[in-house]
């Protein structure tokens, strides 16, 4: 087995999780999964050995990820000045046993694409407010203003999803 | 039960499993095998351009250094020639010509101008093949360098190929593989719609293989089984067979034919005669129903004879028992090849006199055995027309065997023919 072949086998699924955030269909994931592969064999001198390496791939695959996103989607995030938002937490009453991967999975991709990227950026990636500022070229305040709309349409989904299955 | 939305999306994430398609990996492999051709290709063509400007700028530096001593060579024969006042006209002269003018300074120029040109041709001569020499040989380590490089990257680039071939070639094993199972699949999801009953009309062309009769000298090819009828000429007509074959599908690729048929084989011998009068030489093998007067005979009676024609029908009740292979198709199209035999019962054997006026049944061959056998081969088209109907079509020849008594398979009919029909499947 080549050393990129077990690279391969250690991380794919990993990144094949990543990859599905921020892809709309499985076949998406896939082509966004074979080019983050490539940039990384290509690109892995660059790893200067800060941090893990998983966390370095990871990021790789977001920035191929998000440059795929960019070019399948109009995106237009939703300027706020940073005071005007309140910081809040959002909460849902469901049994979480309930609800599967693949419904979650469905609620992002129904989000609009600035909301979806922010979403994940922030809440399923860990990237902090200041970080998605700079990859996406937007203020601090459009990225919280943007967070705080995906939260709310999520939960709207969610409660709607739940009434009807009442 | 309240949950962060936050927490529940990141919880859900991190339990989850997914993993990543089987297929991922060897379209990496190939786009990681193509970078590398591309590298290689790219890493040629940077080698075969520095190789063409390095000739290039060997090539002038060596016509450089052919030129510089030449330069040297002329202000040395200027510098000479200068040096003497006596031969000032030398200079104009041309080192190749002979015809030099016959004045005594000149002739002492000549002289001089001889031991000149001979001490710059030696002065030529060597700094030149040396530098030559050395020119050649630097290049053509340079060459040999550049193209050994260039055939260890074709090497390389050889060898990725082949393994990039190889990788494809897995994979459409792979993928036929996969077809195969699909279509086993199919075939078993099919098993309940494994028989087929197709009723079937056909169109024959039919014959007799000839025997060649030697009679004073001349050979003839006779087609009809009875000496008598050895000088007229008999000929197949266009019949028919019908009945119903039932298809039993025993795998993906091969099916089990039988059914039952009435298959028809006519026949006309031409340029006899209808005599009233009996002769005592008739044909051997008819026999003439009850009451029927005439006979035939192959030249005209003196009590009057009428020109006719025998028309024979032989119908056999038929059994085949065929085998069909499947060469290629689709969802829609199958393309069998047939392969097998029937049994054949007589059930019609009629004897008809035809003239100009009538067409009349007179009796019946006697040499035709009641059961024979037949070899069938063919090729059938199927096209589904829905899951139950299809249709069916077929070209069959089949050769006959142990069809008449007494001739040992020498005039054994054949029939040629297309049989159409619709099948059901259940």
């Amino acid at each position: 087995m080549s050393a990129q072949a077990k690279l391969y086998s250690l991380f794919a699924d990993k990144l094949f999780n990543v990859c599905l955030k921020y892809s709309r269909t499985p076949e998406d994931a896939q082509d966004t999964l074979q080019d983050s592969f490539m940039v990384i064999f290509k690109d892995i001198k660059k790893f200067k050995y800060k941090g893990s390496f998983e966390g370095w791939a990871k990021r790789v695959t977001v920035n191929v990820a998000l440059q795929k996103f960019r070019k399948k989607s109009i995106i237009k995030f939703d300027d706020i000045e940073e005071s005007k938002i309140p910081e809040e937490k959002v909460y849902v009453d469901v049994e979480e046993k309930e609800i599967s991967l693949d419904f979650l999975l469905s609620l992002i991709n129904k989000l609009p694409p600035q909301y979806q990227l922010i979403f994940n950026l922030y809440v399923l990636d860990e990237y902090s407010h200041k970080e998605i500022s700079e990859i996406l070229d937007i203020s601090v305040g459009t990225s919280k203003s943007n967070l705080s709309r995906a939260r709310k349409l999520l939960k709207k989904e969610i409660d709607a999803i739940k009434k009807l299955q009442l | 039960m309240s949950k962060n939305i936050d927490k529940l999306f990141k919880d859900k994430f991190k339990e989850s499993k997914a993993t990543a398609p089987t297929e991922a990996w060897p379209v990496i492999q190939a786009k990681l095998k193509m970078r590398i051709i591309n590298r290689l290709i790219y890493t040629f063509s940077v080698l075969g351009f520095l190789g063409l400007i390095s000739f290039i700028l060997f090539s002038t530096q060596t016509e450089k250094t052919l030129s510089k001593p030449l330069l040297k060579n002329t202000s040395l024969k200027n510098e000479v020639i200068l040096k003497d006042n006596d031969v000032k006209e030398v200079k104009e002269v041309d080192v190749n010509n002979d015809k030099l003018p016959m004045s005594k300074p000149q002739e002492n120029s000549k002289k001089l101008y001889a031991t000149i040109a001979t001490k710059k041709e030696s002065k030529n001569n060597t700094p030149l093949e040396k530098t030559t020499f050395f020119d050649k040989k630097f290049k053509d380590t340079v060459i040999e360098k550049q193209v050994k490089k260039i055939d260890s990257l074709v090497n390389n680039l050889d060898n990725l190929v082949e393994d990039l071939k190889n990788d494809l070639k897995k994979e459409k094993k792979k993928l036929l593989k996969k077809k195969d199972s699909i279509e086993v699949e199919k075939f078993n999801n099919e098993k309940r719609r494994r028989w087929n009953v197709i009723p079937v009309f056909g169109a024959l062309n039919s014959g007799r293989l000839s025997k060649n009769v030697t009679t004073l000298g001349t050979t003839r090819a006779v087609t009809y089984p009875d000496k008598y009828f050895d000088d007229n000429k008999s000929s197949g007509l266009i019949s028919s067979t019908y009945g119903f074959n039932v298809v039993f599908r025993a795998t993906n690729r091969i099916s089990i034919q039988t059914g039952i048929f009435s298959k028809e084989l006519r026949f006309l011998t031409e340029d006899l005669f209808l005599s009233e009068f009996i002769p005592d030489v008739n044909p051997t093998n008819i026999i003439y129903n009850p009451g029927v007067e005439v006979r035939f005979s192959n030249t005209p009676e003196i009590g009057g004879s009428e020109s006719a024609s025998l028309a024979q029908t032989i119908v056999y009740l038929e059994m085949p028992f065929e085998l069909k292979y499947r060469m290629f198709g689709s969802l829609k199209f199958n393309t069998n090849i047939i392969g097998g035999f029937s049994f054949l019962y007589l059930n019609k054997n009629e004897i008809r006199a035809k003239t100009d006026i009538f067409s009349r049944s007179i009796g019946r061959a006697s040499n035709v055995l009641t059961t024979s056998t037949t070899l069938n081969i063919g090729l059938d088209v199927e096209y589904h027309l829905s899951k139950r109907l299809v249709f069916n079509s077929a070209v069959i020849y089949k050769k006959h065997y142990n069809t008449y008594k007494d001739y040992n398979n020498e005039y054994s009919p054949y029939t040629f023919g297309m049989h159409v029909g619709i099948g059901y499947k259940f």
